[in-house]
Parts: C-alpha cells; structure tokens; sequence
C-alpha cells in the first residue's frame, strides 16, 4: 500500500508540472519586444463551458495577434463567481496595463472590478453589464434589440400572420428575458400567435423534446422561434423526424460560424441573428485607452441577420 | 413431545432465505409501488391530455425516444448501485464518447463498424479505471466517480477543442466544409415498424435486456447483490470482491458509452458539454423504480418502471407547456413521495 501511494503522488505531481508547464509556456506572448511599450492585457472569462464565449476568446486572441505590442493572459472561472473574483485580485496583484472581464454575475464582482480601477486598471466589461459606474467601458450587444429584429422579420416572412413555436433559453438569465420580451415587442400589433413556448434551457436535447411536444399537440406550425440556434437546431431535427420541416421556417440566434451560420448555409435554419462577442471591439478600445484616449462608456454592438439571400455575403447589418 | 411433530402433520420449517430468493424476494415487494406510481403518473397524463396529445402514439414513441438515454444509463447506474456504490461519471462518459464517436465518423470518415467498438472500449476502460480505483486503492465510490466525471469531461473538452464536433468542419485556411450526416447516425436516429418506434427505444430495451439477464441469471449478478448486501460477508465467502466490482463499474461506463453513441446520432454532433447532470437523473430512475441507494436488493424491471415513470412525468409535463419552476418543483416532490412510498412498503 505505502509503494502504491508514494507512486501515486510522484505520478500526480509529474502530471502537474507537466500541465502547468505546458500552460505557461502557452500564455499568450505575441511577438517580439517592439520600440513601443509592451502593454500586459488580463482577461477574465467567466466560463469556456460556451461555444459563443470560446468565440469570444478566440476573437480577443486574433485581434491581439494583429498588434505584437500586447500580451493577453486568458483565465477561465469555469462557472464559478468566486473564482472569477481571485482571477481579477491575481490580475491587480500582477499589476495587469489593463483588464478585460466577462462577468458571470453582476454583483459579486462589482467590487473587485471597483478596486482594480482604484490601482489605477481601466477595466472593460463585456457582454454582461456589473452594477454602477466604476468600469471604463461596457461593450455588449442588445438582446432585445436582436430579439425584436427576429420577431419583425418573422411578421414580414410569414405576412403578418401566423402560428409561432417560442424555445426559450434559461429565463433566470437576462439574455433569455431580453431575446423574449424583444420578440414580443417584434411581433405586436400583428396576428402573429405564440401558440407554444416552453425553456428550453439552451440545450439542443431539450428543444427537441420540446418541440416533439409541440408537433404532436398543433398540427400546423408556421415558425419556430429559438433563442439559440443549438435550440432551433433542436427544433429542425425534431420536425424532420415528423416528416413536417418544410412546413414552417426555423429562426435562431447566436450566428456562430461553425453552427448558426452553418444551418443557414445547409437549410436548416431560414435565419439567424448575430450576437456578436466584441472580442475585436475589445482590442480597439482596449488600444485607445492605453493610448491615453478617451472612450464612450457604452458601446452597443451592432448585429447582422444570416439569411438565404445574405448568407453568402456575410450577413446584412441589423439597422 | 411437540403436538406437530406426529408423523403427517408437521408444519414445514418456514424457508430460511437463500441467495437466489433473496433478489426475487428484493424485486417483488418494490415492483408493485413501482407499478402503481407509473400508473399514477400515466392516469394524470390521461387527465392533462393537452388537447388529446397524451392519446397520440407520437406522444409515447417521443416519450420512449426521450427516455432512452436516461434508461441506457439507468441500466449501467442499476448495477452499481445493487454493488454498493454509486457512479457518478456517467454523464461525462456519454459526453467523451459522444464527442469521439462524431470525430471519428464525421471528422476522419471512419465507418460506424470500426467507430463503435473503439468508442465503447473508451468508455469500457473510463469504467474499468473508476472501479480499479475503488477497489484496489479503497477510495469512496463518491469520491473516485466524481474524479472520473471531472477528467472525462476535461478529455471531452480537449478532444473537441472546446467545441462541438459536427458536420461543419473548419478547414486548414479558417473556412467551412460541411460534410454529411454520417450513415450509422441517420440509422441510429431513425424509426422503424412503420415510423412507430425509435430506434434508441430498441436500443434501450436491448440493454435492459442483456442487463436483466446478466443481474438475475449470470453467476456474476448474484456476486453483485452479495457484495452489495454485505461486502465482508461476500469476501469471507470467498467471492472476488475487488473483481465483481470493478466489472459493475465497467459495464456502466459501457452503457454510458452506447448512450454516448445514442446522444450524439440525435445531436448529429459531439457536444463535449452534453450530458451535465444527466447522473443525477439516472439516479433518480433507478431510486423511483425501487432499487435502494444502500445496496444488495433491486434490479432492472424496477429500473425500466422507474424510466417510464419519469420519463412520462417529463412528457406530460411538456406537452402541457408547464413552466420551468414548476416542473422543477413537481419533480423534486415527486421524486421524494415516490422514494417515501418505497420506504413503507419494504419488509422489516
């Protein structure tokens, strides 16, 4: 037993260092040293449990690489708020140029965030808004705004009436209750009809299930609202099974490449409406500010529609 | 002098118990609170019919199809907790065999004939470790599955780039191909007698089967309910102990790696995040049937009650569009009443 254990614990620190030796080694140090002042980037995620926040880092990554004057350390939280507010005290303590933060919750990380600007940090917050005012810059995309663009171009797609199908993600989250209220705003004052709605979580399983409730309780369905387009995708399979995908027409939400993008492209999905990460809006201001620049504290990111006709081109601006 | 004892009237000695009742006698007394709890459910289903969806045959081959993963590792789940333990990794199993399962068939062409089998000796092998780790090193059931459930999620992430493998596959210059939906997963996928039940459906009902057979006629199952009932007693015995239970362990990381193969033929993809908290609910199945956490009793005709009866609670709450909290609430209180019920009806 005691040749076992110590075996264990030399293999256990071998793999340690081996995994915190590859890490280092892949901190993201970008170029070689220029004229100009090398500037140290934190950013903290809140999870990379999401593809879209996979996106978002990969984004922050590629527009960093552009400018070999930055170095961006990544930290994930997975999930965790506690975890999240050590990550932004190790970034003040490594006396970070600036800080870049993905909240998973507004509250709890209100005051860390208020203490890095007090040592003198700019602080970005992206996607979800903290409480008050003590941040540089929020940069985020409307929910409600593209909730509301769904809800139009599905009035106009279906001529003003028609029965829709609404999968909602998680409703304890405020995305969820933007992409909803949005869509209501959208589709009022025309005869469009909600005839089912029901949380599907965000989960692709769960819309299907859904929607299978949904084609055995409505024998004519017009649209499928998802908020997400795992949930729309859902949705599709479900239909297909049913022998009833052509009768209505699938809208989305998230526009990732590899997935929303991809069901337009393949005609699963009719539309689907980008939530941008404002990875690269991140760097841009994140630039400005080390550059001594003044910056807007909101910036509302735009978003694009992906539809048959403007697939191919990249999308449509969402005016 | 006993009265009875006079040649032709003595009572029989009352049966003293024997290995192979102890398991009839654990699956009978619980079947029937099963049974009348499925009834239960499926008569509120009859009530709430949603404007006549819960008479549809659409409605119950939909439910059956939902079911059938939970089921699969239900049947894996059944094992272990009749061993004494409790597998906990079984929903990140699924995940690393659903993400390996969509790379090999989508990613690099392989056929389903040669996908498979590696697939499930994957999850054979994630199974094999947790019950290596229980039994020759001693560590908890708890402890041990946990850490399994944590690294293989993590080889889940880092196969898949943190990112769900599908058919829109990224080329070496950032674009796109999208590649088709592999055969063995539009077979997997699919319904058979005429578009009535799924094939996931059969597919669990043959792992329920091999399973029953194995629990309640193979040497190796009475093992099971005897180290389960009591470990030290099974080991002075002479059973192999350490054996039985690194082969329940093995055998639920391979159903959660057919449900792994199931999860991802439905998904069409390899989601490395799929399958969170699906322990949880095979858990739940497997308590609801009747088998107990504490071990040694049970078996999988009260698992399969225990899948339709959550698996219709889940339905007939969907097709009457009840809102989530309330679902959650329903759930829980159900889960408990049903656990309470089982409690009274066991002989003491």
């Amino acid at each position: 037993m005691q040749i076992h254990l110590s075996l264990l614990a030399l293999g256990g620190s071998l793999l340690l260092s081996a995994v915190l030796g590859t890490g280092c080694s892949r901190s993201e140090t970008s170029g070689r040293a220029e004229d100009g002042k090398r500037f140290k980037i934190g950013m903290s995620q809140c999870n990379l449990g999401e593809p879209w926040r996979v996106e978002m880092n990969a984004q922050i990554k590629a527009a960093a690489a552009k400018h070999p004057n930055l170095e961006v350390i990544f930290k994930d939280a997975q999930n965790d708020t506690l975890k999240q507010r050590a990550h932004v005290e190790e970034f003040v303590s490594a006396g970070v140029n600036l800080l870049i933060i993905s909240p998973k919750e507004a509250v709890p990380l209100t005051e860390p965030v208020a203490k890095a600007m007090e040592a003198g940090i700019p602080v970005i917050v992206l996607d979800r808004a903290l409480v008050g005012d003590k941040f540089t810059c929020f940069i985020g995309a409307d929910n409600k705004k593209i909730g509301r663009a769904a809800g139009e171009w599905i009035v106009k797609r279906l001529g003003g009436k028609g029965k829709v199908v609404e999968l909602k993600g998680l409703m304890t989250s405020i995305p969820g209750q933007d992409r909803h209220s949005g869509f209501r705003e959208g589709i009022a004052g025309s005869q469009i009809e909600v005839i089912f709605e029901a949380d599907m979580k965000w989960l692709e399983p769960d819309a299907r299930k859904e929607m299978e409730s949904a084609l055995a309780r409505f024998p004519k369905i017009d649209a499928v609202y998802a908020h997400n387009d795992p949930g729309a995708h859902g949705a599709f399979l479900a239909a297909k099974a049913a022998g009833r995908e052509k009768e209505m027409i699938f809208v989305g939400i998230d526009a990732l490449p590899q997935e929303g993008v991809a069901y337009v492209q393949q005609g699963i999905l009719d539309a689907t409406f980008q939530y941008p990460t404002g990875g690269a809006e991140a760097i841009d201001t994140a630039l400005k500010i080390l550059n001594g620049e003044s910056v807007p504290k909101t910036i509302v990111l735009g978003s694009r529609v992906f539809d048959k006709e403007t697939v191919g081109q990249g999308g449509r601006d969402l005016k | 002098m006993d009265a009875n004892a006079v040649a032709g009237t003595r009572q029989p000695e009352p049966r003293r118990p024997h290995t192979a009742s102890l398991f009839r006698k654990g699956w009978e007394a619980p079947s029937a609170r099963a049974i009348v709890a499925l009834v239960f459910i499926l008569a509120i289903g009859c009530i709430f019919n949603a404007d006549g969806a819960f008479y549809k045959w659409g409605t119950h081959r939909d439910a059956l199809r939902q079911a059938s993963v939970f089921g699969i590792l239900a049947c894996g789940m059944t094992l272990v907790i009749i061993s004494g333990g409790i597998d906990l990794a079984v929903g990140s199993v699924l995940a690393l065999v659903s993400v390996t399962f969509s790379l090999m068939t989508i990613h690099w062409g392989w056929p389903g004939v040669l996908a498979i089998p590696l697939c499930l000796l994957l999850a054979l092998a994630c199974g094999a470790i947790s019950g290596g780790i229980i039994s020759w090193f001693g560590i908890q059931a708890f402890i041990a599955t946990l850490a399994m459930m944590v690294f293989a999620r993590g080889m889940a992430k880092t196969i898949s780039g943190g990112m769900k493998v599908s058919t829109a596959v990224k080329n070496a210059d950032g674009t796109y191909r999208y590649e088709e939906v592999p055969e063995v997963f539009r077979a997997i996928d699919s319904r058979v007698l005429g578009g009535d039940v799924s094939v996931v459906t059969l597919i669990f009902v043959g792992c329920a089967v091999i399973a029953w057979i194995v629990l309640a006629r193979h040497r190796w199952g009475r093992h099971v309910y005897a180290v389960g009932g009591n470990e030290e007693a099974a080991r002075l015995s002479g059973l192999n102990v350490k054996v039985t239970k690194v082969l329940a362990y093995a055998a639920s990381g391979l159903l959660s790696g057919v449900a792994g193969l199931c999860q991802a033929a439905q998904e069409q993809q390899g989601d490395p995040e799929t399958g969170a908290g699906y322990e949880l609910t095979a858990i739940a199945i497997v308590v609801i049937g009747g088998t107990t956490l504490a071990g040694g009793r049970g078996g999988i005709g009260l698992t399969l009650l225990g899948t339709l009866t959550i698996g219709y609670l889940d339905k007939i709450l969907s097709i009457n569009a009840v809102p989530e909290a309330s679902r959650l609430m329903l759930t829980g209180a159900i889960i408990v009443i049903a656990v309470l019920a089982q409690r009274r009806a066991r002989p003491r």
